[in-house]
């Protein structure tokens, strides 16, 4: 495992989503940083910290559905069955 | 009667009571229970601070304390989660606040009856959390889950987001034992039974101290009924390209008659565009998607599944387009945890605003929801013509039952409370004011889910409830003669001589 902080401080390049929000890692959103001027500022990450939040969000999302039922049945198989 | 000190003698007596450790006065012990997350006034935030924070460890703890409060004629505020939305645990007069965090234990599991006995200042994640070890539920799932605590829902008679399917609070909570302003205890429930669900004996007094925001005492200790833990959950989402379709479409699922419904929602065009610039499950979607449905199903496995294909074939038919699993069951996971929500308005121009989330609610009939959800967003225009410090974030409107018949309807509003003033203060409590005046205008009640003893709606309650509104006056001053429980809400010092 290797870690260069100027690597974890340059993230990737943004590609604008809409016309509020970029995108920079796969499924991960910004609000579009020309919006983050005045009242809230952007914040310096590291990719790695970035990519912790997002995970962790996903985990605890995915806690919750255990935490209320056992499983969780798939709507795209439902209706595939259906139109099929 | 107001009182903004508390003496020497008061302390020394408390402190008898419950111990030292357990009475609190600190500065940041009292701001930090000032406020709840409803609307506000952080300019003011000074006016709202208790006198002293009290946290009893038992039943009989809470009863002295209030004999106590009563003699001395000092205002008392109950304050459980205080996630609450109507200011139900925000001191109006300073006094006692008791924090009845302590009372957090699971005094008895009945698994032949399925119930179980809880003190009141107990989580209901943390409770199930306790029950799965025995694959069972207590399925109360307000908004507040993770941080909302059972006696706060009882004094609220709270709404869940699964009642459609279990009930409400005021349907799961069996019977409780009840403090009253005289510190005397009694217990209610359907008759007096703790593990009754149904009696026909006597007045049903449960629901009279359920929804009373701790203007008649302090519920101490609930029997709960509990439910098979869920095996399998359905949660999709759909895409319409119009309002008026998922409108339709949400009234067809919920009459749709499916026995394992939990609830719909239906999501209108302000919303999506809200969830558009701020949600990453909705940034990437087309702009053709202008409003959005979604269901939730618990049961068995094999329920649970022909349940949901007859709800898929509905909206298929209703011109639903399903957002896929990912979507789905991201967005009602998090359902269940909307304070944990980050918050962040705009400005007119466009700008990032730090905003908090500021939900009014009230309960319309499904014929009336598309008329209340123009004059809502009217109404929300007029604050954001007036000013930055607001925004609108769109309307939800969450079936109340499994018939279809009435929803929690609520408006998001993000309020920049750092820059509240007088002025903006001041249109908050009137756009709230119209708010209310416009579910009454349609039939509905001011609130489903939240209470309405807030300014600005409080107004009303008298024109709500008629002649039931004296009563509520009678009932408050025979059981607290002196006002000492939660003074100044919900208009009630009309019952001792202010003016109406």
């Amino acid at each position: 495992m290797k870690y260069r902080r100027s690597e974890e401080m340059s993230p990737p390049p943004a590609v604008p989503v809409t016309d509020v929000a970029i995108t920079r890692f796969e499924h991960v959103y910004e609000v579009a940083p020309e919006l983050m001027t005045e009242h809230v500022l952007q914040q310096e990450f590291p990719n790695w910290d970035t990519l912790r939040l997002v995970h962790s969000r996903a985990d605890h999302l995915a806690w919750m559905h255990r935490h209320f039922a056992h499983t969780v049945v798939s709507g795209e198989e439902l209706l595939h069955e259906l139109d099929g | 009667m107001t009182v903004t000190a508390l003496s020497d003698p008061v302390l020394g007596e408390l402190r008898q009571i419950l111990g030292d450790e357990h009475v609190l006065t600190g500065k940041a012990d009292r701001l930090n229970r000032a406020r709840v997350p409803a609307p506000f006034p952080v300019h003011r935030w000074a006016e709202r601070l208790p006198d002293l924070v009290v946290m009893p460890g038992s039943t009989e703890e809470v009863a002295e304390v209030l004999k106590l409060a009563n003699r001395l004629r000092v205002p008392v505020v109950p304050r459980d989660g205080g996630t609450g939305l109507t200011d139900g645990a925000v001191p109006l007069r300073g006094g006692i606040l008791v924090d009845v965090k302590r009372l957090n234990h699971i005094k008895d599991l009945d698994l032949d009856n399925r119930t179980c006995t809880v003190g009141t200042g107990i989580n209901a994640l943390k409770l199930n959390e306790r029950l799965a070890v025995h694959d069972l539920i207590y399925p109360d799932d307000p908004a507040s889950y993770p941080c909302s605590l059972v006696g706060g829902r009882i004094g609220t008679s709270g709404w869940s987001l699964i009642g459609s399917r279990y009930g409400h609070t005021r349907d799961l909570v069996l019977s409780f034992d009840h403090v009253l302003p005289s510190g005397q205890v009694i217990h209610v429930g359907d008759g007096i039974g703790r593990k009754i669900t149904k009696s026909s004996s006597g007045y049903q007094l449960k629901h009279l101290f359920m929804g009373h925001q701790g203007t008649l005492g302090i519920a101490t200790e609930a029997t709960l009924k509990l439910f098979p833990k869920p095996e399998a959950e359905f949660s999709p989402f759909w895409a319409f390209s119009d309002y008026a379709d998922a409108y339709r479409c949400v009234g067809l699922l919920a009459r749709a008659g499916v026995a394992t419904f939990a609830g719909a929602v239906l999501f209108d065009e302000w919303k999506v565009a809200y969830l558009r610039r701020d949600d990453e499950a909705y940034i990437p979607q087309p702009s053709s998607v202008k409003a959005l449905v979604c269901a939730a199903l618990y049961g068995y496995a094999d329920e649970v599944e022909a349940g949901g294909r007859r709800l898929m074939r509905i909206a298929r038919d209703a011109g639903a387009r399903y957002l896929g699993d990912e979507i789905s069951q991201g967005d009602w996971a998090a359902r269940h945890d909307r304070y944990a929500t980050p918050l962040h308005g705009r400005t007119k121009s466009g700008q990032v605003a730090p905003m908090s989330w500021h939900c009014e609610d009230a309960s319309i009939n499904y014929t009336n929801l598309p008329s209340v959800r123009l004059a809502w967003h009217e109404i929300a225009d007029r604050l954001r013509r007036e000013s930055d410090v607001f925004d609108d974030w769109g309307m939800f409107a969450y079936t109340n039952g499994a018939t279809g018949a009435d929803y929690l309807t609520e408006i998001d509003i993000g309020i920049w409370e750092q820059r509240l003033d007088d002025r903006t203060w001041a249109a908050w409590v009137r756009a709230k004011r119209d708010l209310a005046a416009v579910a009454l205008a349609h039939g509905g009640s001011i609130s489903a889910c939240h209470g309405s003893c807030r300014e600005g709606e409080v107004d009303l309650v008298p024109q709500e409830l008629g002649g039931g509104f004296e009563v509520m006056l009678q009932i408050k001053r025979a059981l607290d003669p002196h006002n000492i429980m939660n003074p100044g809400k919900y208009l009630l010092d009309q019952a001792y001589g202010a003016p109406s």
